[in-house]
């Protein structure tokens, strides 16, 4: 979870994670040379003595401000795809768990082996304990293991939701009539935190995700599956 | 009946198509945007015609006096009348005979109140008169430090008049209790939050 005022990335708990932290220092240094260099042009237009109107045919510099562009862009798309690629590797989740939106909290089941379905509400303002996160904790918690891949299948009963977690690297729609896909593989146990990520009406910023990540041994003992 | 009253003594003025009535003030009169015209402007040196159209009696006389030889020419009336043409087109000293020692001097970009007559038939500001700064930053930055004060104002009243109280979560022992549980929980513990505490020492990092 972010602390108050945090404006940069959460640290990642997941491999993808890192590779978009790492994706982002990229694109963010490209954007803030090519921001300095444009207002260094800016400042330099706004203080010259010079008034010749009548500059033309600057070919040279025409097919510098043509090309280098086309470099630059070159070298954003190149990890950004690789970074979608990797997404998409095929990696033979462990687990399945679908995750439906609704107005507004989440339902989770667990159907792998036997049948846990449960929902996940917001806790209001005053059911919380001195020290709990207002707007992010809720009442279930979405226990999962760490270290293996889980298959998340997200959609939606009523309207658009989205089933966001920053620090995994996670944000995919819910859409109703619509199952949607994504893996991911949590590298450290703990608690993390999303909120739904798609306008869904009045309590749509109430509606958070809450992700338990505890070791597989434990995991496997069945915390979970005795609700 | 009173609307059109009031209308035609305001609005005779404001949808004048005369340019005199309407721009009585600061523009210089100009009779019709199609004929040339003289301006000030820094990328536009030699105007279309010269600022003083009809001369006077003086004027004209030094008008027949600078046709004749330049050698009959004094050397300030000399200086003034060549020297500045070329100044304003920007060719500096270099046009000017170098052995000519007093109009090198002469033709340094010092003088503001001296240009003569010559020069002020022609143009009516210098270079140095037409880029001179002025001081209306001042009123730009105090204004707007104005309405800044101003607008913080409105944001004291909005708190105290407006807004409720802050949710318990703000209290200060709620956030004591609140950070230490996202330390237990190793928050961040790469580059954020976690990653400060020192765990062994039970502090913040130094």
């Amino acid at each position: 979870m972010a602390h108050a005022a945090q404006v940069g990335l959460q640290d990642a708990t997941s491999p993808i994670m890192e590779e978009l932290i790492t994706f982002h220092d990229h694109a963010l240094m490209v954007i803030f040379l090519i921001c300095f260099l444009v207002l260094y042009a800016l400042f330099l237009t706004l203080t010259t003595k010079l008034t010749n109107t009548n500059i033309s045919d600057a070919q040279e510099m025409e097919t510098v401000w043509t090309i280098l562009p086309a470099i630059i862009l070159v070298l954003i798309a190149l990890p950004s795809l690789r970074i979608l690629y990797m997404t998409d590797e095929v990696n033979d989740p462990s687990l399945t768990i679908k995750s439906i939106g609704h107005q507004w909290y989440w339902t989770y089941e667990y159907t792998d082996y036997g049948g846990l379905i449960f929902n996940s509400y917001m806790l209001p303002p005053l059911f919380l304990e001195p020290g709990d996160l207002r707007l992010l904790d809720v009442d279930n918690r979405v226990v999962l293991p760490i270290e293996t891949p889980i298959r998340m299948m997200i959609t939606s009963q009523d309207v658009l939701h989205s089933w966001a977690v920053p620090t995994l690297g996670l944000k995919t729609d819910a859409i109703p009539g619509r199952l949607n896909q994504t893996t991911f593989t949590a590298t450290r146990p703990g608690v993390y935190y999303g909120q739904c990520s798609e306008i869904c009406g009045a309590n749509h910023s109430f509606m958070p995700i809450v992700l338990e990540l505890i070791p597989l041994k434990i995991f496997e003992m069945g915390p979970v599956f005795t609700l | 009946m009173l609307a059109t009253r009031v209308f035609s003594l305001v609005g005779k003025r404001a949808i004048s198509t005369s340019v005199c009535v309407r721009a009585h003030e600061s523009v210089v009169k100009s009779e019709d945007f199609s004929l040339p015209a003289y301006m000030d402007r820094r990328d536009h040196p030699l105007p279309e015609v010269a600022h003083v159209k009809h001369l006077s009696a003086s004027q004209k006389a030094l008008k027949e006096k600078e046709k004749a030889s330049w050698s009959s020419l004094s050397m300030d009336e000399k200086v003034e009348s060549l020297c500045f043409l070329l100044h304003k087109c920007g060719f500096g000293e270099k046009w000017l005979n170098v052995a000519e020692e007093g109009a090198a001097d002469l033709c340094a970009c010092k003088w503001l109140s001296s240009l003569p007559p010559v020069y002020r038939i022609k143009f009516k500001e210098s270079f140095a008169e037409m880029n001179r700064g002025s001081n209306e930053w001042k009123t730009v930055v105090g204004g707007a430090m104005f309405f800044i004060g101003f607008t913080a104002l409105v944001i004291m009243w909005q708190k105290h008049y407006v807004y409720g109280p802050l949710p318990q979560s703000f209290d200060k022992e709620w956030v004591a209790k609140q950070t230490k549980r996202m330390l237990d929980m190793k928050v961040n513990p790469i580059q954020g939050l976690a990653s400060k505490w020192d765990y062994e020492k039970n502090e913040w990092k130094k």
